[in-house]
């Protein structure tokens, strides 16, 4: 859909003037390409196109797949999309301006009658073309596996290999490929074909998701650590509030559990005591963060035994 | 999965979200199909199945778990159990359902699928072949059916009999004769007619076959067990051979003596322990087991689950979501008699709080004698937790 301004034929005095409206035209629907479309589900984030995927990955936010594996949906070992974006994660995006969030407003659905019943005819449209190609494959296919079985028939026995050369002569005119036999399917994105919900963007203060202090202080520890480079993912299981890897998470062991307590909060001893033998039995060293004043401050606990 | 009701089959909203998930089921609207995605925004919301609960349903059916929707009505209290009623049919199935075309555009799903609860349903009688079809009357009880107590031809009469619920008896008119007492007869009087149906008619009973197999030998100790009687029998003192007893000639004079008795007892105890308003818990030589002693010096009294539970409100926090049932080659399932779910789940998240003993007892108490798992849902991962009431051992060995 760029309009590729070196097709453009135009005199040589404004074609300057208009390269360069082009340009900034193309650079914005460019940005605008490039930018990733979060849905909430809830008060949830999501994305579910791959290549959204692939751009917040390239981001460094790392989120996490909930859905059934298409290919495998009966096992739970890998999952696959939507991915689930921490809410800090999509402040994250939201505020370096690389997505936009929006949100299906339940209460109204396409009224627009006209557009519904040209999307309803588009969709039988594309099913009715791809039953044609269905039919045209199946032939083929049938084809292919008599001819193959003729061929193993001949080789073996004669006789019976005519019966499957009258089936194959005959296969043209009385081949018919039922309408319920045909393949679909089902999108896992909203594709085009499917209803206009109206959607809204979001300013990332309006967000569904609640803003409150935890999730402030949070979102502070998030962002100055993934400035610094690391790549960080949800650590429940470890009681923390992050998971901190040095590098991709798929290619590295996490170093820190990182714990996010405002300054002026009060952590009982036996607290301290109980994250930090846990993370000297995961070997992880644990990071107390607390934002102060637009920095974080960071704090390491390291179990050392005394002899 | 799914139910069916008015001849159509239907699914909630889970289900359906997990079956298209599984590339199984295409859901329309208005004519055409939804994506996963809208399947996630339209279906998932706070009335009907949240987010983390269907992340719960889909880790456990991707394993293998039969997961239905927990409706609280469902659970028979420890009474009805008591009881040991017969299990009713639910919902009997007048139609065997049609396989039918799912209709091109109608909303067969989603907007208008919430719950669809089993709600009042026909509790027929259990001997319907019997009794003709207008005796179907409402059943006061939840679940039980009415049991007929007798067949009659002439039914109309006895339908203020069957009314009631259970019968009434006054068991201190009602004697009961005790066959094995030394005086016994040989014969019983019949029963007294009012206690007898119309137009049944019983004699004088002969009990002595009956007699025969009751055995009222005397019985034969071996020698150990005689040893044993006969060393416990030499402290034992008959409290009619004491010769002060035997001087008391009524219980006011007896009950003097036992106090006597025990004040002269108590002299020898220590008056600075005994004599103040506070004293000791227990006195030596009271108790003969470790149990007994722990019993009177227990202070604080440990308390199980099942404690104090008809005080406690339902929480709005704190709900079951899910009846977990286990997959088909563990155990057979049937949906219309599932039987007792393996466990039930309460979801909630890492954010939240953790469960305190009033939601843990409220919980268990709703879901009776099944146990209660907690699934924890941090981000699309997912953790179960249990809590399991532990007795502390009191008798050392």
């Amino acid at each position: 859909m760029d309009g590729d301004p070196a097709v453009m034929k135009v005199p040589r005095s404004s074609s300057v003037e208009v390269k360069e409206d082009m340009d900034t035209k193309s650079e914005k629907q460019a940005t605008r390409d490039a930018l990733i479309d979060i849905s909430f589900c809830g008060s949830t984030p999501m994305l579910w196109k791959v290549s959204d995927m692939k751009k917040c990955r390239s981001e460094g936010v790392i989120g996490a797949l909930v859905g059934s594996l298409a290919r495998q949906p009966r096992q739970n070992v890998r999952l696959g999309r939507p991915l689930e974006l921490r809410p800090e994660e999509a402040l994250l995006l939201l505020e370096k301006e690389k997505s936009t969030a929006a949100v299906r407003l339940d209460t109204q659905d396409c009224e627009d009658e006209e557009a519904h019943s040209e999307a309803v005819r588009l969709y039988e449209a594309g099913l009715e073309s791809s039953y044609q190609e269905q039919c045209v494959l199946a032939l083929e296919d049938k084809k292919k596996t008599l001819n193959r079985v003729m061929n193993e028939k001949e080789n073996g026995t004669e006789g019976s290999g005519s019966a499957v050369r009258e089936r194959l002569e005959a296969l043209d005119q009385s081949f018919s490929f039922p309408w319920s036999a045909m393949a679909v399917q089902l999108c896992t994105a909203r594709s085009g074909f499917s209803h206009c919900p109206e959607e809204r963007s979001f300013h990332s203060t309006d967000c569904p998701m609640p803003r409150d202090e935890h999730l402030n202080t949070r979102f502070s520890v998030y962002r100055d650590l993934r400035n610094k480079g690391y790549y960080l993912t949800s650590a429940g299981k470890f009681g923390g509030d992050f998971l901190v890897y040095p590098g991709d998470p798929l290619r590295f062991h996490a170093h820190y559990i990182a714990l996010c307590v405002s300054l002026d909060e009060e952590m009982p001893v036996c607290d301290i005591l109980a994250i930090a033998r846990l993370g000297s039995n995961v070997k992880k060293t644990v990071l107390l963060c607390s934002p102060q004043e637009g920095d974080v401050v960071y704090s390491s606990l390291q179990w050392s035994s005394m002899v | 999965m799914g139910f069916s009701e008015r001849g159509k089959q239907y699914l909630q909203p889970e289900e359906a979200l997990y079956l298209m998930e599984c590339g199984n089921v295409q859901v329309f609207y208005r004519d055409l199909p939804l994506s996963i995605q809208d399947g996630y925004e339209r279906f998932l919301s706070s009335d009907t199945v949240t987010l983390h609960q269907y992340q719960v349903f889909g880790h456990l059916k991707r394993l293998g778990y039969v997961v239905n929707r927990f409706d609280p009505s469902s659970v028979s209290s420890t009474y009805e159990r008591q009881l040991n009623l017969p299990a009713s049919d639910k919902q009997k199935k007048q139609l065997k359902r049609k396989r039918s075309q799912s209709p091109v555009s109608s909303d067969k799903h989603g907007i208008s699928t919430e719950e669809k609860t089993t709600s009042e349903a026909h509790n027929e009688l259990a001997e319907t072949s019997k009794l003709p079809a207008d005796l179907q009357e409402p059943v006061h009880l939840a679940d039980a059916p009415e049991r007929t107590w007798w067949m009659e031809e002439d039914v109309q009469q006895k339908h203020p009999k069957t009314q009631t619920a259970a019968p009434r008896w006054d068991f201190s008119s009602i004697s009961f004769p005790d066959l094995g007492s030394r005086r016994r007869s040989e014969r019983l009087a019949s029963p007294h007619r009012s206690l007898l149906p119309e137009n049944v008619d019983v004699g004088e009973c002969d009990v002595s076959r009956w007699l025969g197999r009751l055995n009222m030998k005397q019985e034969k100790l071996s020698r150990r067990d005689m040893e044993r009687q006969r060393e416990r029998d030499r402290y034992r003192r008959d409290v009619n051979s004491d010769r002060e007893v035997r001087r008391c000639r009524n219980w006011a004079e007896y009950s003097e003596l036992m106090e006597e008795r025990r004040r002269r007892r108590r002299k020898h105890r220590p008056e600075h322990l005994w004599e103040r308003e506070e004293t000791p818990l227990t006195q030596p030589g009271q108790c003969t087991s470790h149990r007994e002693l722990l019993d009177q010096i227990g202070i604080i009294k440990s308390s199980t689950f099942s404690e104090g539970l008809s005080r406690l409100s339902p929480s709005d926090q704190w709900k079951i979501s899910f009846d977990v049932y286990q997959p088909d080659t563990v155990a057979e399932f049937k949906k219309s008699h599932p039987g007792k779910p393996y466990t039930r789940m309460c979801v909630c998240s890492f954010a939240g709080p953790v469960p305190d003993l009033h939601a843990v007892k409220q919980l268990s108490f709703q879901s009776q004698d099944v146990p209660v798992t907690f699934a924890v849902v941090d981000h699309g991962d997912i953790s179960f937790y249990c809590f399991k009431d532990f007795k502390l051992p009191t008798d050392v060995y």
